[in-house]
């Protein structure tokens, strides 16, 4: 038992290593784009027309990290700025399930096949499921 | 998984990047560095989480379980254990990568490594801000059409990547 985990623990610590690089430089980049694109320089983008701000949602969405929860605060400001409640949904999942900054990681783990078939199943998912979740919201309100 | 070449000429292609946009804006890139390394500190505790998921499960469960569990003949339970995992995993998700794909490569469907990564849009600790943020009708339908969206995704992925 002792040397079974002592020998997963090692090939652990390898695969760290290895993905270490990559992570330091999407952390570095996670940054940049912290301090460099601020939620008013997505505020002015929004109009307040479904299609228009869905596909402005998604874009800023996909390109933006951070935790969940700057989604939410920014997704609340731009609802309160008159951008449509489309538009803030697919703000919100894109952020979540889009990373064009981490794409190179997960590329280089799963490979580009798995990679790609599930960046755009998000992708497409993105506006279906805010189609879906303003509509419903809009019902039950 | 795949060498890591590509980390490096990514680590070297922001170095430069940082390089740069000191040089043009010394104060913004030093505040985006300091960014960087409090994520760095925020998610070290999780990343040594991870990897030591990993190792447990690589010590102690083997291919034949997971391929029981998230195989093909993995069925429902397969389905419904990739979503509760995504929803209850913390962290960021890239964080999860390596683990995920240790998975596939024991055999665990792709389909459910796709499930298990959109689900993890759904983030219990955060849904009460959200509620404040948008009320309990927006939260209730926006966490039921992700679970949905999660394991339909699950299932085209599955087709399409067999």
């Amino acid at each position: 038992m002792q040397s079974k985990f002592k020998t997963a623990a090692a090939g652990t610590l390898k695969s760290l290593k290895r993905v270490a690089p990559m992570l330091l430089a999407i952390i570095g980049l996670i940054g940049l784009f912290k301090t460099y694109i601020t939620p008013e320089m997505l505020r002015t983008l929004f109009n307040g027309s479904a299609l228009h701000d869905m596909l402005v949602g998604v874009g800023f969405g996909g390109i933006s990290v951070g935790q969940p929860f700057l989604s939410y605060i920014i997704g609340g400001e731009l609802l309160k700025e008159g951008a449509s409640f489309y538009g803030v949904t697919a703000f919100i999942l894109a952020f979540v399930t889009l990373g064009v900054v981490q794409l190179p990681m997960e590329f280089s783990i799963f490979g580009f096949r798995f990679a790609l078939v599930r960046n755009l199943l998000s992708l497409l998912f993105a506006f279906v499921l805010a189609l879906l979740i303003a509509f419903c919201v809009r019902i039950f309100t | 998984m795949k060498k890591s070449r590509s980390g490096l000429v990514m680590l070297g292609i922001v170095a430069l990047l940082y390089l740069v946009l000191g040089l043009l804006h010394p104060e913004k890139t030093a505040a985006a560095l300091g960014e960087s390394l409090g994520v760095l500190k925020m998610i070290l505790p999780i990343l040594l989480l991870v990897f030591f998921l990993m190792a447990l499960l690589n010590a102690y469960i083997d291919e034949k379980a997971i391929s029981r569990h998230m195989g093909e003949e993995s069925g429902l339970k397969g389905w419904l254990l990739a979503l509760v995992g995504g929803i209850l995993s913390h962290g960021p998700g890239y964080v999860w990568y390596p683990l995920l794909q240790n998975l596939r490569e024991q055999g665990a469907k792709d389909g459910l490594i796709v499930a298990f990564i959109y689900a993890r849009s759904i983030k219990i600790p955060w849904i009460p801000l959200m509620i404040t943020y948008f009320g309990w009708s927006f939260t209730l339908v926006y966490t039921f059409w992700v679970v949905v969206g999660a394991w339909l995704q699950g299932i085209i992925a599955q087709k399409l990547l067999r």
